[in-house]
Formats: C-alpha cells, sequence, structure tokens
C-alpha cells in the first residue's frame, strides 16, 4: 500500500443553516488521482476549498501525512505551500508578470533564492508552453493561457498534492484541451491529485478513483469503470445520462 | 522586480516621514525678542510693504516688512526695554489668542482696551486717542451728514470684534449689517455699494480719504457722535496678564509727548501705501510689484499640498492595511482589532466631517490656549494639511483594497502567503494603481484648500493675494490674477497625473517579438 496523504473523517460545513457537507470520509494515498464529480451545489468546491482550508470545516478530521490540520496551532501557511490549488477562475496575479506570478510565490513562502525561483519557474513554464510569455501581464493572456500559468505557478512550489477546482469550467471550448493536457503531463510524472471537474471523458481516462457526489454526501465511490460503466445508484445513472448527453 | 524595489522604497520613507514631522516642533519664543502682534494691514496703523523703506521692520518668516504708527511705537518700546523687535503677522481674531498662548509678547495692532478685552487681555495706558466715525461715499446722500441719526435707514457695518461695530445700534432705525473681517473688505464693500458706510476711526478714515477719491470720512461734532467709554477710543498695547513688561511700557509711553505722536500719525497717513501711484496694465504691475509675494506663496501652497499629500497618503495606507486585517479567530485578539478600528473610524469621521479651517483654528490657537502647546505656524499647517488628508486617503485606499478581485488574495492564500505577504505582493500594487486617480485628486483638492490656512496666517497664495490686495485696493485684479495661478497650478498637475496613469495601465496586447526572452 502507498503512503496515505490524506485522510478525511466524517467531514461536515454549514454556511449558517444551510449544511453543504453532511459526513464526508475518504482517504487519499500518493501518486493517487481522485476525481469528484457531481451536479453543481452537490459540494465539490466547498469539499476541495475545506481541504486547502479556504473554508474553516464545521466539524470532522481532516489529517495531512498524519497531522490534524485543524488543531488550533497549526501552521497554516506551510501546509498550504504543500497543497497547492488551482482555481476555476485563475487568480493569477494582475500586477505580476507571467514569470513573477512564478517567482515571488517561491522567494516569499519557501524564501527560495531569486536564481533558483527563477529557473524553477522557467522550467515549469517551458513544460506547458509559455516560454514565450515570460514577460507578459495576465491580462494580455487568453484564458487557456492563463490556466496554464496558474498550474505552472502551482507546480513550481513543488506541492505534495495538487487541489483543481473546475480548471476548465471557464474556458472556451477550444481552450479547454491546451489545460488538460497540461494536467495530463502531471498525472505521468506521478504528482498526487484531486480534481473537480465536469469533463467526464478526462475524468474517465485520467483518474485512479471517482467520487460521486450528491446533496453534501459521497454517494458512489469507485474505479472510472465502476462508475462509468456499473453504476449502481440511479441518481449516479441520472446524472451520468444528462451529463453525457450534453457532451 | 522593479516593483518590488520601489515598495521596498516607498515603505522604507514611512519612518523618515514620520521623523521629519516631529522634528517640526514647538518653537518658542526667546528672551531677547520682543514679539509684535498685529495684522500689518491697517493702514495707517500698521501695513505690509515689500522693502525695509522708511524704517520697517521685517515680518517674522517672510521676506515682507511691516511699517505704520504701530510699528514706530513698538520699536520706540522694543529699544527702551533693550530688546530686538520682532514683528508677528497675525489676522486680528488670532491676536489674543496669539499672545494668551505665548506666540506674541505684546500686541500693537490699534487695538482698543475695551472691558471684554480686559479679560484676557491687560492694557497699557494707552498710545492713541481717536474718535468713531463714519465713512461713505462722497457722492451720496450720506456724505453730508451732521449726526449719526443721519445715517437712519443706511446699511452700516464695522469690523468683527471691535467695538466700533457695537456703536451702531446707537443709530435709530439703522440697518445693521454683518460685521466684516477688514477694512480692505469694507472699503470694496463701501465702493461697490453692498453698505452705505462703515464706522471706524479717525485714522482709517484720514487714510481712506487719500488713497480713495470717491470715498469721505464724516466726523460729528461733540454730542451728534457715538456715544463711547472712554477706553473705546484708546488704542493700548496689550501684553499678557500680569505682564512684567507691563510697567515699564507704561513708563516708556508717558515719555512719548501728545505732540510727538501726533507727528507720527501724519507721518504714518502720508507715508503708508498708495492705491493709484502708477497707470501701467494693473496686470504687469502686479506680477512686477509683487512678483516675489506671489512666486513665495505659490511654492509655500505647492510645498504644503505636496508634502501633505504625501503624509496623508502613508497614514492612509497604513490605516487602510489595519483595517482590512481579517477579524482575529482569537476573542482577545478580536476585541484589539475592534478598538483600533474604532478608533481609525472615530478619526476618520472627525476629519472629514469638520472643516479643515476650524481643524487648523483649533490646533494652532485652540491647543496653546488651552494646554500651553505652542506650534510653528508652518508645522501646525502641514500637520494639520496631512492629518485631514489621512483620513480622507484612508477611505480612498480602504476602497481600493476591497476593489481588488477577492480571487487575488484566495489565489495568494492558497500558495501559503501570510496576509502581510500577499498585502505587500499582490494586494497594494493593485490597490494603489485603482487608488492613483482619486488620491492625484486629493492633491488638487489640497492645493486649493491649503487657501483656508489663512486662518492662521500662514503665507500661502491665497494670504499673500490677500496683503496684494490690501495694499493695492485691486480686489478684483489681485484675486483674479491668484485664481489664474491656481488654475495654472491644478491644470497642468491634472495633466501630469493622467499621463502617469496612461503610462502605469500599459500595452493591451503583448508584442512576442518584443518581447521575447531568450532560454
Amino acid at each position: 500500500m502507498n503512503q496515505e496523504i490524506f485522510k478525511i473523517n466524517n467531514l461536515k460545513k454549514s454556511f449558517g443553516t444551510h449544511q453543504v457537507l453532511k459526513d464526508i470520509s475518504f482517504k487519499v494515498e500518493k501518486e493517487e488521482i481522485i476525481s469528484i464529480i457531481g451536479s453543481s451545489g452537490s459540494g465539490k468546491s466547498t469539499l476541495l476549498r475545506c481541504l486547502n482550508l479556504l473554508e474553516t470545516p464545521t466539524s470532522g478530521q481532516i489529517t495531512y501525512l498524519g497531522q490534524d490540520i485543524l488543531k488550533p496551532k497549526f501552521d497554516i501557511n506551510h501546509y498550504r505551500a504543500k497543497v497547492g490549488m488551482v482555481f476555476q477562475s485563475f487568480n493569477l496575479f494582475n500586477n505580476l508578470s507571467v514569470l513573477n506570478n512564478c517567482i515571488i510565490p517561491q522567494e516569499t513562502v519557501l524564501k527560495r533564492d531569486h536564481e533558483t525561483a527563477k529557473n524553477n519557474a522557467i522550467q515549469n513554464l517551458q513544460s506547458i508552453g509559455m516560454s514565450q510569455f515570460l514577460e507578459a501581464k495576465p491580462s494580455q493572456l487568453s484564458g487557456g493561457q492563463k490556466q496554464r500559468v496558474a498550474i505552472a505557478r502551482a507546480v513550481s512550489m513543488n506541492p505534495d498534492v495538487l487541489l483543481f477546482d473546475e480548471p476548465t469550467s471557464a474556458l472556451d471550448p477550444e481552450m479547454v484541451d491546451e489545460v488538460l493536457n497540461a494536467m495530463k503531463k502531471l498525472a505521468e510524472i506521478g504528482l498526487t491529485m484531486i480534481i473537480v471537474s465536469h469533463e467526464m471523458q478526462f475524468v474517465k481516462d485520467i483518474s485512479h478513483e471517482i467520487l460521486f457526489m450528491d446533496n453534501g454526501i459521497i454517494l458512489e465511490h469507485g474505479s472510472p469503470y465502476q462508475i462509468f460503466e456499473h453504476p449502481k445508484e440511479k441518481r449516479t445513472k441520472d446524472f451520468l445520462k444528462r451529463f453525457l448527453k450534453n457532451v | 522586480m522593479k516593483n518590488v524595489k520601489r515598495t521596498k522604497l516607498i515603505l522604507s520613507l514611512i519612518p523618515l516621514l514620520f521623523t521629519l514631522f516631529f522634528l517640526s516642533r514647538p518653537v518658542y519664543a526667546e528672551t531677547k525678542e520682543f514679539k509684535v502682534g498685529m495684522e500689518a494691514g491697517y493702514p495707517p496703523f500698521n501695513w505690509t510693504q515689500v522693502d525695509n523703506s522708511n524704517g520697517a521692520v521685517k515680518i517674522e518668516g517672510s521676506k515682507q516688512y511691516a511699517n505704520g504708527y504701530d510699528v514706530q511705537i513698538a520699536k520706540i518700546i522694543a529699544k527702551k526695554l533693550n530688546r530686538k523687535i520682532v514683528v508677528v503677522k497675525t489676522v486680528w481674531d488670532g491676536l489674543s489668542p496669539a499672545l494668551t498662548s505665548g506666540k506674541i509678547d505684546a500686541i500693537i495692532a490699534g487695538m482698543s482696551p475695551t472691558p471684554e478685552r480686559k479679560k484676557t487681555v491687560d492694557f497699557s495706558k494707552p498710545y492713541l486717542v481717536s474718535k468713531a466715525v463714519m465713512i461713505v461715499r462722497r457722492d451720496s446722500r450720506y456724505a453730508k451728514a451732521q449726526s449719526i441719526q443721519d445715517f437712519k435707514g443706511a446699511k452700516i457695518t464695522s469690523q468683527l470684534s471691535t467695538f466700533l461695530y457695537d456703536l451702531i445700534p446707537q443709530i435709530n432705525g439703522v440697518k445693521q449689517e454683518t460685521a466684516m473681517n477688514d477694512f480692505n473688505a469694507m472699503r470694496s464693500a463701501l465702493q461697490s455699494g453692498v453698505i452705505d458706510g462703515y464706522v471706524a476711526q479717525e485714522p482709517e478714515g484720514i487714510s481712506v480719504q487719500n488713497a480713495i477719491n470717491s470715498l469721505k470720512m464724516v466726523k460729528f461734532a461733540p454730542g451728534k457722535g457715538f456715544k463711547t467709554d472712554s477706553s473705546d477710543d484708546a488704542s493700548a498695547v496689550g501684553l499678557k496678564k500680569n505682564s512684567p513688561d507691563l510697567e515699564k511700557i507704561n513708563q516708556i509711553l508717558a515719555e512719548i509727548s501728545p505732540k510727538q505722536r501726533e507727528k507720527l500719525m501724519k507721518w504714518a497717513v502720508t507715508h503708508q501705501p498708495q492705491s493709484h501711484e502708477k497707470k501701467t496694465n494693473w496686470f504687469i504691475n502686479i506680477f512686477q510689484k509683487y512678483g516675489s509675494l506671489l512666486w513665495q506663496g505659490t511654492l509655500t501652497t505647492l510645498w504644503i499640498s505636496l508634502f501633505s499629500t504625501i503624509v496623508g497618503f502613508f497614514i492612509g495606507l497604513v490605516i487602510g492595511i489595519i483595517r482590512t486585517v481579517p477579524l482575529s479567530k482569537s476573542p482577545a485578539k478580536r476585541l484589539g482589532q475592534k478598538i483600533i478600528n474604532g478608533f481609525f473610524w472615530i478619526y476618520i469621521e472627525i476629519f472629514r466631517g469638520t472643516p479643515m479651517m476650524v481643524q487648523a483654528a483649533i490646533f494652532y490657537y485652540g491647543l496653546a490656549q488651552a494646554f500651553k502647546i505652542s506650534v510653528n505656524k508652518m508645522a501646525a499647517a502641514l500637520l494639520i494639511v496631512s492629518i485631514n488628508t489621512g483620513a480622507y486617503m484612508a477611505e480612498i485606499l480602504r476602497g481600493g483594497i476591497e476593489s481588488v478581485d477577492p480571487g487575488q488574495r484566495e489565489g495568494a492564500m492558497a500558495l501559503g502567503m501570510s496576509h502581510f505577504q500577499l498585502m505587500r505582493k499582490v494586494i497594494l500594487p493593485q490597490a494603489i494603481k485603482n487608488s492613483l486617480p482619486a488620491v492625484g485628486n486629493e492633491f488638487v483638492i489640497n492645493i486649493k484648500d491649503t487657501s483656508v490656512l489663512s486662518i492662521i496666517s500662514v503665507t500661502e497664495l491665497f494670504f499673500n493675494g490677500q496683503t496684494i490686495a490690501g495694499q493695492t485696493y485691486q480686489f478684483f485684479q489681485s484675486f483674479f490674477v491668484i485664481s489664474i495661478i491656481y488654475l495654472f497650478l491644478t491644470f497642468t498637475i491634472t495633466r501630469i497625473l493622467k499621463f502617469i496613469e496612461r503610462k502605469m495601465a500599459g500595452p493591451k496586447n503583448y508584442n512576442l517579438m518584443a518581447n521575447q526572452i531568450q532560454v
């Protein structure tokens, strides 16, 4: 068995009286790629944001490499440097060039010296085909280019895990593939990834395990083959039918 | 990386600026000097001139000189006291506060020892006695008046905070107008027909007749004039309560004979600045004669507004950063945060909710009077405008910070940046850029608003404009020139700011060829 990265137990999250996550439990192992699917409002993004502590869970446990990340004195910033996140809306720093977007976080958070950070950034931008745009500002890039830079920025921190929150949902259809290809490359080098996505074919091809979320719980989980070819639950079948027809 | 260095530079400037601030601290009068307060704008008692001719005395903190009856009396007193005379130009209403707060040693400004004033100021024996008269237009029906009762139905005023104004109700059926700030204003109001006459003392009457042909002094025979206390008609030296100088000054004044006083007053009336000296173009004339005054006023205005905008910007920045720190989870820290934010809120509300003119008056005169804290005029001006600007900047920058897309903060947090790191590297550069138009606007507003500092006699552009108007009697012309200078300053600065904004916006498209880096 591989090393255990995440262990989530009885995780709950409410916004006011609205319970978004109702008792979530699962594990993530090293080099594993887990995809979370489900309709809008099922709690996928909230779950991902809880893992990164952008949202504070109402109750339950999350351990990362055996450490309780919800304990009061936990070093959140150090942890976040190890667990990268790629957002639907890119969130590139608008005031910084492509290159500096990838350099500054390494310098400020990881205290890397400028040369090391720069070389690392250039290497990562090169591998996703953005080396021509080092001095460009985010406002000068297309959506697909922005998302590739966001991925290079996250990878430049040399994280243990990368979280993807609907990375292609805000993109024009012709730009989706360039981002998915970049993610496939990361999968090939064995990075642990947790992906929330509506790209069913991609999810099916890349994942080791798929979680189907419905109304705040994990209704069904299993290998891509199990979920896509032999779903047990009726709601999973309905979801897939609806989604595959729309694609 | 340029951006990073710039931010570092700016941050390192903050302590420097604050040090500068507190270096300009209270300045106390030296004992060897005899500081005399006067308006230097009330001929023939006292006036301002640009050179030291006819035994004029330099005005403290400026390149101008004061002269007149009061100045000559003050010189005699200072000489016999064996002290060095210093003239402090102060607005009329600022004289008593300046004296009680120790900014000046004596008021010699044609001031009458009224019972009201005696409550706060000790007066010497009079150094001049003069009757109350009425100034009217030569062509008006009041020009031939014999008694004060002939002014029934006339619109009459006088100077604010003088006993002269309180005499007006003695005229039956008079229309008492709002009191005015100085004689210059009353002269032009009278000329333009806004009022029918104003109450003044004889020396002013002689002066105005000499200066302006269309105006005339009406004197009243005994029993037909205003009934006054003997103290009202007199001018005396005002001193701080229980001043040790009083005895000596009374002695010195007693040694000046009535004949000598009369001679001095005649001299003053003939030597006071005249209105129509040259018949050249008034525009060129003002620039030729008062160029240095205008230039110095412009520089002072620019310096105060620039300094205050920069310091106010940093005050606003610090407050903006602190106010946008997310509330802590620990209850004790959260309470602390709330107290600090409440304090900032009060500061912003007070300074945005009261006029800067009032703030300046409270800070300069009020503090001195109530707590004996004496502050140098310029330091007071810089401090007040800075703090006032800071209150506006705090709101501008808070808005700037909040206008940055929340995704920027989340993106930075997800990478592990602390609040301070993400503020410095990501949020503030964008917030400041967004706020730049409003910040520039504050600078332009400050250029105009520094004119209210004339209340504490700071020699900025408007104050110098008043001085020029007071000497030339050309109100329209003087203030027209002043407004052109203001317009030139604000227009030029607005253009410069627009240019900077455009530069900062940068190109929309990325030029692949020009920006390619070989790797």
